[in-house]
């Protein structure tokens, strides 16, 4: 616990990053597939007969890229900058170990990025000014710096679910860095790689649509038929291959994380541990209809294609997105950094010692001196003892350890998977999650909580006092995150 | 004999003998208008898939479920043991919630695009009668898993009947099949969900999409004062139905959606002798009627106040059904006028009400 918590009720610190995630996705790989759509319509445009229809594509095709850049190079970037905000505060250990890791793969992809961000703009700055061959290299430029920006960040979130069994052997040495190439490699880099590859294009043309839908059908019914059912057809490459593909990933992923896809089948649960599936369920049926909508909205009926049909694509295209991000999330539980942390910070092979020395043994964001405070002191007291002190450290305890997938009354409300168990029963729950017993149903999806019985103590009053508002041993914080 | 020769002697031959290219020749003339009120046009469509959904998942959930003693652990076995049984019934429930929406939305919309006028008012008296049959198909269903909530959420639904005077108690001891509600209300409410309603709501909606073939889809009267040459239509076949069917899976979606993301979960088993549990309330679709005679009841005090009260809302009700013989004229005159406030008011009531009652749950 070398870092202070990020706080964040009601909705958690995950969903922080989650919804700025989910936003970023849905452009940053729309930058990436349309960098391919654009040179691509380009080419096709320049291919056609000279008239007025091909005029019309290239017209509209320096409207498309306008809309391109201000979405992708203003919105993409801020949100991708918010996620570095995020996930800072929300997982600064996991985010460490990444930094550590990937220093020189982010310094790639932000060449990379300036590349991208620079040829845009020429290609918009650029339309009827200069040789059309030369603008198309441009745009070929583009494509090409955007693709190695995906190229980049999917071997450093893929690393994530599966670190793989190289990097594994030297993590925590300091050498690290040396299996740089193990980790960005990882089983699931390259299903991955494709899995999104396929997702860019169909964002491409998803977005595509939105533009399209606004041509006039009545005054110019060929550039919008032509334009749009060539839209519809980038689709077809995702609905094709992406259910090969996703059995290929999830192939590659252990086994003991793929079970957890399973674990919805037979039941809902408390409809906390079987969400996953659940949304993994959300993602194929969600796919499979906007192939369908966009067949019957858009391919079959392009002229009367407007945009209320365009955004239903989108808002169908940003459901599947969401729950792609979110299960991809949900299947490295109950890990952060597959095999190596827990979702929670806590390194795997500190568990012993963290048990041993107790979980706020090295902080520096909870106080463990003398009490201050004369009047609350009676004789025979020590800080240990002393149930205000008791609270204040459950309660970092508990934005430590459970506070990065837990909130009190929001999302996966602990007052509410609690309720009904008073101190005793809560204090044997989470002794159960000390214990991590091989049969343990939680060691799936939960990392144990580490910590000394005082530590167990301490996190069980805290608990009680949230979920039991009105027991006697209620105490009110007092002295929390000070020194 | 090449497959198309198959398929066409095939047709041929039902052809022949069900008139199938009566039915397409017809079909190809139907038309829809085109305006900026034509997104209204798909929510009967919305209503009906979502109807067929329910038939389809209604049945699956019909192979575990056993209604009376064991209709609570039938539930929970569904819910908690079988593979994807939890999906299924979820979908049934989400579905009859955004179905009885949907209805709501169609209803308005017609009502606002005054689509009951000659000769559709057929049309609007047998739409009325579906969202009649769906509302007690909702009651019905709810109360099947016998949990906590269904349990006194019944008790509570059904003083909506018991305060009719004179005959309401009588109709609800029918309904409970006795003065409690008990395993046996489960089997009356069982019959009444999947074989009584289900023998009215079909041909009823047979007759009311039989309807809407027959007159077409209603112009709203901004659209009627348009001159012919300036109104824009579109074919029924393929475009309309290729946009229908385009809903239906945006329909699916959303159902898919809320099924997954907040699945129907199942209480503690009813107890008759617990008390109720704090914040019981009717469905969603039940709460307007329920405020709304329980507002009554404040203004209106005693029994003469009881019966004003519920005399004063059956007769806005019958006002409502009524609209189509006395908002006749092709022409937006003073009646018009009249009924399009109507039509407001009742708006604002349905959700004023709603909020009050999810406002003030004890």
């Amino acid at each position: 616990m070398n870092y202070p918590f990020w706080d964040i009720p009601i909705l958690g610190s995950g969903w922080v990053i989650g919804i700025i995630a989910i936003f970023h996705v849905m452009i940053s790989q729309f930058a990436v597939g349309g960098g391919l759509y654009l040179p691509l319509a380009e080419r096709k445009a320049m291919r056609m007969p000279a008239g007025p229809l091909r005029d019309a594509w290239l017209t509209q095709l320096a409207v498309y890229s306008k809309f391109f850049l201000i979405l992708t190079a203003v919105f993409g970037t801020v949100s991708g900058v918010g996620i570095w905000f995020a996930i800072g505060l929300t997982h600064p250990e996991a985010t460490s170990t990444l930094i550590h890791n990937f220093v020189f793969g982010w310094a790639m992809e932000w060449v990379f990025f300036i590349v991208e961000l620079t040829t845009i703009a020429v290609y918009y700055s650029t339309w009827g000014k200069i040789d059309p061959k030369l603008h198309l290299k441009v745009g070929w430029v583009y494509a090409g710096a955007s693709a190695f920006t995906l190229i980049i960040i999917n071997g450093i979130l893929t690393f994530m679910l599966t670190p793989g069994d190289t990097w594994l052997a030297v993590a925590g040495t300091g050498q690290e860095a040396s299996k740089f190439w193990y980790a960005f490699f990882n089983p699931t880099y390259w299903p991955s790689l494709f899995m999104r590859t396929c997702v860019c294009c169909a964002l491409a043309g998803i977005w595509a649509l939105i533009t399209a839908s606004r041509i006039d059908g009545d005054k110019q019914p060929e550039l919008k038929t032509s334009l749009v059912k060539w839209s519809v057809k980038w689709l077809v490459p995702s609905f094709v291959a992406t259910p090969f593909i996703l059995i290929w990933y999830l192939w590659m992923v252990p086994a003991s994380q793929r079970a957890l896809l399973t674990l919805g089948i037979g039941t809902i649960g408390s409809g906390t541990f079987s969400v996953v599936t659940r949304i993994a369920l959300l993602i194929i049926i969600t796919s499979a209809t906007i192939v369908g909508v966009a067949y019957f909205l858009a391919y079959r009926n392009p002229r009367d294609f407007n945009l209320s049909h365009a955004i239903a694509i989108l808002l169908l295209a940003l459901i599947a997105t969401g729950a792609g991000e979110y299960s991809r999330e949900m299947l490295r539980k109950p890990y952060v950094i597959g095999g190596w942390m827990f979702s929670n910070g806590v390194r795997v092979p500190y568990v012993a010692r963290i048990n041993q020395e107790g979980y706020l043994a090295h902080s520096n964001w909870v106080w463990n001196g003398p009490i201050l405070n004369e009047r609350l002191v009676t004789p025979g007291m020590t800080t240990l003892n002393d149930p205000t002190f008791s609270y204040s450290r459950g309660e970092a305890i508990f934005r430590g350890e459970c506070g990065s997938c837990h909130t009190l009354n929001g999302y996966r409300p602990l007052g509410k998977l609690l309720a009904g168990r008073d101190q005793a029963n809560i204090r044997s729950f989470i002794t159960m999650l000390h214990d991590y017993k091989p049969d343990s149903p939680y060691r799936r999806f939960m990392p144990p909580m580490v910590g000394t019985k005082q530590d167990i103590d301490d996190l069980a009053n805290f608990l009680n006092t949230q979920v039991n508002p009105l027991a006697p041993a209620a105490q009110k914080p007092m002295q929390t995150a000070q020194k | 004999m090449t497959s198309k020769t198959v398929a066409s002697s095939v047709y041929d031959w039902v052809d022949e003998r069900l008139g199938l290219s009566e039915l397409a020749a017809f079909a190809r003339h139907k038309t829809v208008p085109v305006h900026s009120q034509s997104f209204w046009y798909y929510w009967g469509g919305i209503s009906l898939f979502l109807f067929i959904v329910q038939c389809f998942t209604g049945v699956l959930l019909l192979v575990y479920y056993q209604p009376g003693a064991d209709a609570y652990e039938s539930v929970r076995q569904i819910t908690f043991v079988m593979n994807f049984g939890w999906l299924i019934r979820s979908a049934h429930a989400w579905a009859a919630s955004l179905m009885i929406f949907s209805i709501l939305v169609h209803m308005f919309s017609v009502y606002f695009m005054k689509a009951y006028r000659k000769p559709r008012e057929l049309g609007w008296l047998s739409g009325m009668a579906l969202l009649g049959v769906a509302s007690v198909f909702g009651f019905s269903g709810y109360l099947l898993p016998m949990d906590e909530l269904s349990y006194f959420a019944t008790k509570v639904g059904l003083q909506i009947p018991s305060a009719i005077p004179g005959i309401g108690e009588a109709i609800a001891n029918m309904l409970r099949g006795g003065p409690d509600v008990s395993d046996f209300t489960v089997h009356r409410f069982f019959a009444l969900h999947v074989v009584v309603l289900p023998a009215i709501f079909v041909p009823l909606l047979g007759f009311h999409l039989w309807l809407v073939q027959r007159y077409g889809n209603a112009a709203p009267p901004s659209e009627e004062a348009k001159p012919a040459s300036e109104r824009k239509t579109m074919p029924f076949l393929p475009n309309f139905l290729r946009k229908d069917l385009a809903m239906w899976l945006i329909a699916l979606n959303i159902l898919a959606l809320l099924a997954s993301v907040f699945p129907w979960s199942l209480g503690k088993p009813f107890d008759p002798l617990a008390p109720a549990p704090v914040g019981i309330h009717p469905e969603w679709y039940f709460m307007s009627p329920f405020e709304m005679l329980k507002l009554l009841g404040v203004v209106l005090q005693g029994e003469a106040g009881e019966i004003a009260g519920i005399l004063l809302f059956t007769l806005g009700i019958v006002l409502w059904i009524l609209i189509p013989f006395y908002d006749r004229g092709k022409e937006f005159g003073q009646r018009a006028r009249a009924a399009h406030y109507f039509g407001l008011l009742a708006v604002f009531a349905l959700l004023a009400t709603t909020i009050i009652g999810y406002w003030t749950i004890r």
